[in-house]
């Protein structure tokens, strides 16, 4: 909690104005076709009479570095510099999370930047060290009766094969 | 005389501990040299003055543009316009040395040959000389756009070019002016913006500023638009402050989704609601009883006419229940403050005067004029920056009679000093009152913006104009098809300048520009008029040295001096609440407005003089189901046009990748019931169609727009297609305005129907989608 960070965003005020996802690509150099953060669009639909659902949701991609060389000396991530409306929070879970409760419409993201590369390079572990089973030195012989295995095995009347 | 220094700025809560606030105008770092700015355009936007600090490397090169967390109002918020700065700076299609053309060769792309400034001056010379001694300074019209510092500066046409017609293309300027003309008649003031606590130190926390209970957005997208230097998210910061919402418009928009009250009328029937809803107020008695009997005139006379036009029936011409239109103007009456924000809507159709005229009445009778959370006026000394800067001294009385429309629409001519746009496009075409010979196009993009009909402006500029000149950051359409030289023009980040919320008229702030490098040749507004002004009309330029001088005349009243106020970067004015009461509003000192009665005028003095009626009045879209019901079988949708973009900036942007990428295609927004019986399917292309023109757009199927309404994206050309004549960067391909009627404004001659016509839609079975590939390697900056 106290080291993990994340983004808290008052979903409630965002307008898609996309400024976070053009910051992000001025910031990290993305090109056209990549993002950092993407605002997605959830309406408008209509929920009864005069009541329409209409939701923005910036949503960090998995080329969301948190603006790791900006936080790294105490500036805020760039989205959260620009955001037109101001609804996204930069921070610790510790910090940003007790802040879910004081209103609804937030969520928190602890994004993760590239995640197949986090994990690293694929290296095989043996897990099974110590209980490896080594092939047993057993004669074999030819199978004279063969069935094909295809097939249901309750009777094993040889059916079509003479 | 006003103080100008800046007032630290109310850090947002997001901002990190490592931060600038309380920097300097500039200060160097990590190699580069830092500059606060508080741009206005290019890129073309209005004048909010947002806070950038622009970094520039040892090479003279910008590197990083970033939101200035001291500027008071936007407080380090950027949108993408700026954001991406560095790719309009550095785009690899910007001109940025001088060209000229032979204009045998108009409207050929590869007949183009770069050349210096001086030579650029000398064709500009000799044309205008050899224009004026045969056809009359008159013959040379300024034809200017929106949105970039050159579509207003005023000397253009009087210092520069000694021309009284200077001439907003779009027809029936529907745009800001009718608003502000109906506010200067009737309230003495140009624009009564909605109170967001720019002036005040404290924001929206100062003790003087009182949070808006409602907030009324009527006919306008402030959010993406940012309209006439108001910040438009300044509403999200009052909303989250607990303000309510009431939204007219016939679209759903992300405003409506959270208002109380989202008045979904029909397209162009504004004014039957606004009147509904006075009705409703005087009728409940919900109105300001002191307020209306000591500061308004005309109650009795404005009370009797909107009578006639109860909730029950202008509920059946909006098509909305007249219930929830009494609902909503009860919580419009009952809130305290309430605030009004009014919008381009209202002058896009030839019935706004009388519209604008009903919004200043609600306003009125509220009493919520001048008050904290209300709508805020300028005081007497403010107004338009450049409006009547130098008019009578550098014309003269015998030019400025030539002004064309000045005798057919005074109330459009002697409001924005401009020559009427209709009037000048029959000049063009016909040769009266007089022939039109030459042109200078400066932030005017007509031929894919601003004008209705934008094929037959290009056929009359075509045909008439000798010799037209710009100044320019890119290769337009307009330009492409009738300019002879082309001049190039620096950014907001190249120039030394100064911008106002509402160019002065509202009391909000200063900002200053400050230059943070050069690019090539490029020259600002300010420069080129000064440059071009010395070449052709010398003797009115003998009091200005260098561009500061003239400067620190036109932006400073010459109270100060740019090199000293500019470190300021961006300053609050100072704000004083009703000032009807204090004499401050008028010029002779006298409490009350500045209209002929010294009251609000319910019933108009003005309107009356100009030979309009005195009290709003309705009158149906000229083309619309109730109107021209004949029309309908084959034209059977509502047209709306325009709603504002974030990506974009009218016509602008499009070569941006980032900003075209959020929006690569014109898009058309259609009902899904609708779309289904015509065999739509989102996304695929349809031809938009009525008795004007045609334009190819992408449908957007969404709810948004109801079963009878169409709206469509405004101001589309394609930078990365085919420039020469006539496709012209398919300008006229996917042009909605090919679909506006000229000629079609109200009695004052204000107002065109961008907003309110009749259209017909069907589905295409071309694609002409966007290869964002192709726009990325063809517009990427080099170190992309």
């Amino acid at each position: 909690m106290e080291n993990t960070y994340g983004l808290l965003i008052d979903y409630g005020y965002c307008t898609g104005c996309q400024s976070c996802e053009v910051a992000c690509k001025e910031e990290h150099g993305y090109p056209v076709g990549k993002w950092g953060i993407r605002v997605h669009d959830d309406g408008p639909w209509e929920i009864e009479e005069h009541m329409v659902n209409w939701n923005k949701l910036p949503f960090p991609t998995d080329l969301c570095d948190l603006c790791a060389a900006r936080t790294a000396i105490g500036r805020e991530p760039t989205c959260v510099h620009h955001c037109l409306a101001n609804v996204i929070y930069y921070g610790t879970v510790a910090e940003l999370a007790p802040k879910l409760a004081e209103k609804p419409k937030q969520v928190l993201f602890v994004p993760e930047y590239k995640p197949l590369e986090a994990k690293g390079p694929f290296e095989p572990k043996n897990k099974l060290a110590g209980r490896v089973h080594h092939a047993a030195a057993i004669a074999v012989t030819e199978n004279e009766n063969f069935t094909t295995s295809s097939q249901r095995s309750d009777s094993r009347t040889d059916v079509g094969i003479e | 005389m006003e103080e100008m220094k800046a007032k630290p700025a109310v850090p947002l809560p997001t901002l990190g501990e490592t931060n600038d606030l309380g920097k300097p105008w500039r200060w160097e770092e990590d190699g580069c040299t830092v500059t606060r700015s508080a741009p206005w355009s290019p890129p073309g936007c209005h004048p909010v003055g947002c806070g950038v600090k622009l970094y520039v490397d040892e090479n003279g090169k910008l590197v990083k543009v970033e939101g200035d967390e001291n500027q008071q109002i936007t407080q380090g918020r950027l949108c993408v316009r700026c954001l991406t700065l560095r790719d309009f700076v550095y785009n690899p299609s910007r001109i940025i040395h001088p060209m000229k053309r032979d204009p045998k060769y108009r409207g050929q792309a590869d007949k183009w040959e770069q050349c210096t400034w001086e030579e650029a001056l000398d064709i500009i010379e000799e044309n205008y000389r050899r224009i004026t001694a045969e056809y009359g300074c008159e013959s040379v019209v300024f034809f200017v756009g929106t949105g970039r510092e050159g579509g207003t500066l005023g000397p253009y046409g009087t210092y520069m070019l000694r021309s009284p017609n200077m001439c907003y293309t779009q027809s029936g300027y529907a745009c800001y002016v009718p608003r502000m003309a109906a506010a200067a008649y009737n309230l003495g003031s140009p624009y009564p913006e909605i109170d967001y606590a720019g002036g005040l130190p404290g924001r929206y926390d100062d003790p003087a500023f009182v949070n808006p209970e409602c907030i009324m957005i009527w006919g306008k997208a402030p959010l993406a638009s940012n309209p006439d230097g108001f910040f438009g998210h300044a509403v999200v910061d009052m909303m989250r402050r607990g303000a309510r919402l009431i939204v007219v418009d016939p679209r759903i928009t992300w405003l409506s989704s959270r208002a109380d009250y989202h008045l979904a009328l029909r397209a162009g029937t504004d004014t039957a609601l606004a009147m509904a809803m006075l009705d409703t107020i005087i009728r409940e008695d919900l109105y300001d009883h002191d307020f209306v009997e000591y500061w308004c005139y005309g109650f009795e006379q404005l009370a009797e006419r909107v009578a006639t036009m109860p909730a029950e029936k202008a509920g059946e011409i909006c098509g909305i229940d007249p219930e929830y239109i009494k609902d909503a103007a009860r919580m419009y009456a009952n809130a305290k403050p309430a605030s009004l924000q009014w919008g381009l809507a209202f002058d896009q159709k030839a019935n706004g005067m009388q519209l604008s005229h009903s919004a200043i009445c609600l306003m009125a009778i509220t009493g919520n004029i001048d008050v904290p959370g209300g709508q805020i006026l300028g005081n007497a000394s403010s107004g338009q920056n450049e409006t009547g800067f130098g008019f009578e001294e550098a014309l003269g009385k015998d030019l400025i009679s030539k002004m064309i429309g000045l005798k057919e629409y005074p109330a459009y001519a002697n409001t924005i000093l401009d020559a009427h746009a209709d009037l000048t496009l029959q000049a063009m075409e016909t040769g009266e009152p007089y022939p039109i010979k030459m042109g200078f196009f400066a932030g005017n993009n007509l031929m894919s913006c601003t004008s209705a009909e934008p094929k037959r402006w290009h056929d009359a500029m075509c045909k008439t104009l000798d010799f037209c000149f710009t100044l320019e950051c890119f290769m337009t359409p307009s330009a492409q098809a009738v300019c002879d030289v082309f001049l190039p023009l620096a950014t907001a980040a190249e120039e030394d300048g100064v911008d106002f919320a509402h160019y002065g008229a509202t009391p909000v702030g200063t900002g200053f520009m400050n230059k943070a490098l050069s690019v090539g040749e490029c020259k600002t507004d300010m420069e080129t008029c000064m440059i071009v002004g010395k070449r052709l009309n010398p003797q009115l330029w003998e009091n200005y040295h260098d561009v500061y001088d003239f400067i620190d005349d036109l932006r400073l009243h010459n109270n100060h001096r740019f090199k000293d106020v500019c470190k300021e970067v961006y300053v609050q004015k100072d704000v004083e609440y009703y000032k009807y009461e204090t004499g401050h509003l008028r010029k002779d000192g006298q409490p009350g407005f500045n209209t002929p009665t010294g009251r609000v005028e319910l019933w108009s003095t003005m309107f009356a003089q100009f030979g309009d009626d005195p009290l709003p009045y309705y009158e149906e879209p000229q083309y619309s189901p109730l109107n021209t019901p004949e029309l309908l079988d084959e034209y059977p949708y509502v047209l709306t046009t325009g709603a504002r973009a974030y990506a974009f900036f009218h016509s602008e942007n499009r070569q941006i990748p980032f900003c075209r990428e959020l929006n690569p295609d014109p898009l058309v927004e259609i009902n899904p019931k609708t779309a289904a019986k015509l065999g739509i399917a989102d996304g695929q292309w349809c031809e938009v169609w009525n008795q004007f023109g045609s334009a190819k757009l992408k449908a957007n199927v969404t709810i948004a727009v109801d079963e009878q309404t169409i709206h469509a994206q405004h101001g589309w050309w394609f930078p990365e297609d085919d420039p020469n004549e006539p496709n012209l960067y398919g300008t006229f391909r996917s042009n909605i305005n090919n679909l506006v009627p000229n000629f079609h404004f109200g009695k004052l001659g204000f107002g065109a129907p961008f907003k309110c016509l009749l259209c017909n839609i069907k589905p295409l079975a071309e694609n002409y989608d966007t290869d964002m590939q192709l726009v990325w390697e063809k517009f990427k900056r080099e170190d992309q």
